[in-house]
């Protein structure tokens, strides 16, 4: 009787650590894009056998993308912390127009940003888009500011998204990039 | 025991200029604003300025614009959501700070925005501002330039 009660209990434990659902997959597809440091990078082949932690930014968003960025760095802190490895963080721009190789590096720098596992992600803008488009993220251009100088930016509502992809390419949960809970990506991270 | 009592009085009083020299105020101290604080950016982008604003007076005051002299241009701005997962920013116009209370401008809401720095932002680096209310007039606001404060913090 006592057996099948602790029986009982791990089957029930084991069943709590339940499997992360495939949402969509990178399976058969590759995007050339170019890093921070101006080199070439086939996406998601440069990632291949590690999971990603990836979000989607451009450069002049004062707000919500430093934010979400930051919450990247948590993620890379606690994981660090807690000896996991083999995970690889990848931020995208979805305006290359503007987040050059150069820019990206110098967004990474000034916030002294470890890209020892983080990289950084530019390209074509037809590229970009496609990416963005296949993990269903949106960003449209909203207001701009144009500068006494004649410089014209321009700001995006987009979607708010730090994602997770397993070591097959598989993408297995969207989080909120500006409030996600770090304790839970990193338990996610873990199940994988 | 008065040489005693000199001293924490002396005490007391040191730490209280201390603390209002920290503190921007207004001329008619109606209006406080603390805990700034500023995103590193570098010379050319843009960083965003947040604070809390307390009106300790009886009246209402408006936040009615900013301005720096570290950025090409300076706006009220606000980060709103849009269908859920989406986010989008929009210029914040006039913010009303009612009496006895404060207003937060923090990350993923009101901030100021310092659009196109005319130098690098550095963690550590000290910056000025000035926000301009209806009433209390220009306030003269220093912030630090740091790294983001711990999500929770935030909440």
């Amino acid at each position: 009787m006592k057996l099948r009660y602790h029986l009982f209990v791990i089957i029930l434990f084991w069943g709590c650590k339940e499997r992360l659902p495939v949402v969509d997959d990178f399976k058969n597809l590759s995007y050339k894009l170019t890093n921070q440091n101006n080199q070439e990078i086939i996406f998601p082949d440069f990632v291949k056998g590690k999971i990603v932690v990836m979000n989607f930014i451009f450069t002049n968003c004062p707000d919500i993308c430093p934010l979400s960025s930051n919450n990247m760095r948590l993620i890379q802190e606690k994981l660090k912390r807690e000896k996991v490895d083999n995970v690889q963080f990848v931020s995208l721009s979805f305006d290359p127009e503007n987040d050059t190789p150069e820019v990206l590096r110098k967004f990474a720098d000034i916030r002294n940003l470890d890209l020892s596992n983080w990289t950084f992600l530019t390209g074509d803008k037809f590229v970009t888009n496609a990416i963005i488009k296949k993990v269903g993220v949106m960003a449209v251009t909203s207001d701009s500011t144009i500068f006494k100088s004649g410089r014209k930016i321009y700001y995006y509502i987009h979607t708010d998204r730090i994602q997770l992809i397993d070591i097959e390419g598989k993408i297995r949960k969207n989080y909120k990039g500006s409030t996600i809970n770090v304790d839970e990506i990193v338990a996610d991270i873990k199940k994988l | 025991m008065k040489k005693e009592l000199l001293i924490i009085i002396t005490l007391i009083f040191t730490f209280n200029l201390i603390t209002l020299a920290q503190q921007s105020k207004s001329r008619n101290s109606d209006i406080q604003i603390q805990k700034t604080w500023a995103r590193p950016a570098v010379k050319y982008a843009n960083s965003a300025l947040y604070f809390v604003i307390e009106n300790r007076g009886g009246k209402i005051d408006t936040l009615i614009g900013a301005q720096s002299n570290i950025a090409e241009e300076t706006e009220v701005h606000e980060s709103f959501k849009k269908d859920n997962d989406k986010i989008g920013m929009r210029p914040a116009g006039r913010i009303a700070i009612k009496p006895k209370s404060e207003f937060e401008f923090k990350p993923g809401g009101f901030h100021v925005m310092l659009l196109g720095v005319l130098k690098d932002l550095k963690i550590g680096d000290k910056i000025e501002a000035v926000l301009l209310l209806k009433y209390a007039g220009k306030i003269k606001v220093k912030a630090e330039v740091r790294d983001m404060p711990m999500t929770k913090e935030m909440k």
